[in-house]
């Protein structure tokens, strides 16, 4: 009961002293704030490169070759204009080799007559409906005599059919790319947005063909999908990938790949890294931030308690032990902690938010930046409240009620 | 038995380099019920004694024997329940928790007594209506003048029903009119049964008192119950 009246003393404290209350809770909040950050863009990054492995539909006998050097698809590469579609060719000829889809990206305004969109327009071999196993919603996908004769053919998603038709048919529509016009032959069936917010229906198809001649007017692939027929054969397949294309590009023993293997370990361990090296990031920030949060609370108590030495005095005056004084500026100094954690989890939030909004990065908030926060807090409010409590409970009474 | 016993009582202050000796030697009893004043000059060692007294601080040699206990060998614990319990504080600087109402300043001991009674509030609501304060219950220190204040402290002072208060210059800070109504209050006090030690430097108010004794340099120099004693000598 007894503890209560002091917690009940402490929050009253609390009150009659604003100001110092509000200035004690800043370190404390910056920190939390920054921790609240690091965990949501750490979980929002891990999140989009797990949604883009199951968006690129990876198989366990698939993996993917980007053009240029570098890795993954974060950093911005050299050299990518080497892998052609030769290439792609003496790939399918190895015999673990099951299928090879060839590509081209570009992302475009498509039209229909007065309705428009941005979009990701992709060249592609009929090869690719079997890689990705993407049903068809309506129409037909792409077929070999479309890629013969380089054909004007669209196949739309889910989301351009949205936007360009509304409710119209499609299917025998033309639409527009750049100058040209392009029947649309089929409908991809709608996959539906990703927990992170990717959206994998926001694509168009065409015969890569096409695409070399009339959108990116350029013959090298911007990557190419390698489909093996047993997981087990995965390994060996991207040595054999890597000395094709290392002799195909003429690379000298001493240079760099100018192309990129993306598997889904390759990106797990990437992500594991990152994860790893996130951690280590937000245990320095929150470290040192919470330790100048807690001098910071530590020090203004100090002042506070010399300016309250009265208060101190009268309450040992009519019964209060050194314990009840211990406790009720232990209080006191946790909860204006825990008040600075609630600030900065909502501050955090709030630019968590901001980030993922603005496409500044991806950021996914989860429980565990509430939790840290509670722990935390808690331990640096009894930490750094400590020696100002037992400082202001071993005052003596009788000098206290002195003090002017 | 006394209820106050203090035996060559000294107290030194220690400062860097001196030591002030404050009380020299004081040797004090006072019985339960009685109505005492202590008398001196500005720098006596007045409040020192009641600091004493009060359990507030514990004298450097000699010995203080309240209600039959020996205050010297209690710890924290038992030092500030024989305060709450015992003891009620009034100051010439009022001391009141500044930015708290006059009903929450009352009930201010009952936070740290052993147990709360019921109808807390019934009570200290009570003492602010006896003190003449019922129309102030909800203001707090600032919001109330010097006589209001000191009102509440007497309130604030009975509400564990002590048997004994210390008064440290209740007077000090208040005009006559007021001051003339807390030794009213005192009065009465006195009537239902406590003990009173009232400090003060005012010859009207000490002869308020029953007993007075004058203290000067840290010494008692004199004392109404031993003059009428050596009268009756005389006599
Ligand atoms: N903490 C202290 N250190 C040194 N001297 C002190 C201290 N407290 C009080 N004194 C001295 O003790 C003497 C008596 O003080 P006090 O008991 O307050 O006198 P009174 O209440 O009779 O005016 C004064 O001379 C004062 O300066
Ligand atoms: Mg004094």
């Amino acid at each position: 009961m007894r503890i209560f009246k002091n917690f009940g003393q402490a929050l009253r404290g609390l009150r009659l002293n604003r100001a110092s209350t509000f200035l004690m809770t800043l370190g404390v909040m910056i920190g939390i704030t920054s921790l609240t950050v690091i965990v949501a863009i750490g979980h929002g990054v891990k999140t989009e490169v797990l949604d883009r492995i199951t968006n690129m539909g990876f198989g366990p006998e698939s993996f993917s070759i980007i053009a240029g050097e570098g890795r993954m698809f974060f950093t911005r590469s050299k050299n990518t204009t080497s892998m052609t579609l030769e290439d792609a060719e003496n790939l399918l000829a190895l015999p673990t080799v099951q299928l090879v889809v060839p590509r081209q990206r570009k992302r475009l305004r498509i039209i229909n007559k007065k309705e428009f969109t941005n979009t990701r327009v992709y060249g592609v071999t009929p090869d690719w409906q079997l890689a990705r196993n993407w049903k068809m919603k309506d129409g037909d996908f792409l077929s070999d005599s479309d890629m013969n004769q380089k054909r004007r053919a669209v196949v739309l998603g889910a989301t351009p059919t949205r936007k360009l038709f509304k409710d119209a048919d499609p299917i025998g529509k033309m639409v527009r790319l750049q100058n040209n016009f392009y029947e649309v032959i089929g409908l991809l069936e709608e996959k539906g947005l990703t927990e992170s917010g990717y959206d994998p229906d926001d694509r168009a198809l065409i015969p890569l063909t096409t695409s070399m001649s009339r959108l990116t007017h350029a013959t090298h692939l911007h990557s190419i999908k390698v489909v093996t027929f047993y997981p087990s054969q995965v390994p060996a397949t991207m040595e054999n990938v890597r000395q094709i294309l290392r002799r195909n590009h003429s690379l000298s023993v001493l240079a760099a790949d100018d192309f990129r293997f993306i598997t889904p370990e390759s990106i797990m361990q990437w992500v594991t890294e990152s994860e790893q090296a996130l951690n280590r990031m937000l245990i320095l920030i929150s470290t040192v931030s919470l330790l100048v949060g807690g001098i910071v609370i530590m020090n203004i108590l100090l002042v506070s308690i010399r300016e309250r030495v009265r208060e101190i005095g009268i309450r040992r005056c009519f019964g209060a032990r050194r314990s009840d004084i211990t406790l009720q500026f232990l209080f006191e100094s946790v909860m204006v902690s825990l008040l600075g954690g609630i600030m900065g989890i909502g501050l955090g939030l709030a630019i968590s938010f901001g980030l993922q909004r603005f496409d500044i990065f991806p950021t996914h908030i989860t429980a565990e930046p509430f939790i840290l926060s509670f722990l935390f807090c808690t331990l640096v409010g009894l930490v750094f409240g400590i020696h100002p409590a037992r400082k202001a409970a071993f005052l003596s009474p009788e000098e206290s009620i002195r003090a002017q | 038995m006394a209820l106050i016993e203090m035996n060559s009582i000294c107290k030194n202050y220690k400062n860097i380099g001196f030591e002030t000796r404050v009380l020299k030697n004081v040797r004090l009893h006072i019985e339960e019920g009685d109505y005492v004043s202590i008398m001196g000059p500005s720098g006596a060692g007045k409040s020192t004694l009641m600091a004493i007294m009060g359990c507030l601080s514990q004298p450097t040699s000699g010995e203080y024997i309240l209600d039959g206990q020996e205050v010297g060998k209690l710890n924290d614990r038992k030092l500030s329940r024989v305060r709450n319990e015992k003891i009620g504080f009034v100051f010439q600087a009022f001391h009141l928790l500044p930015g708290v109402t006059a009903l929450e300043n009352v009930t201010l001991p009952l936070i740290y007594a052993r147990q709360s009674p019921r109808g807390i509030k019934e009570k200290a609501r009570a003492l602010l209506t006896k003190v003449g304060m019922e129309h102030r219950l909800h203001h707090t220190a600032g919001q109330l003048s010097g006589g209001e204040q000191q009102r509440v402290t007497i309130a604030r002072s009975l509400i564990n029903s002590p048997r004994l208060i210390l008064a440290d210059e209740p007077t000090g800070n208040l005009d006559s009119k007021n001051g003339r109504e807390t030794m009213q209050t005192f009065d009465n006090l006195v009537k239902e049964g406590t003990t009173i030690v009232l400090i003060t430097h005012a010859l009207e108010v000490a002869q308020h008192a029953r007993r007075i004794i004058s203290i000067h340099d840290g010494q008692i120099v004199s004392d109404s119950d031993r003059e009428e004693k050596t009268e009756a000598r005389v006599l």
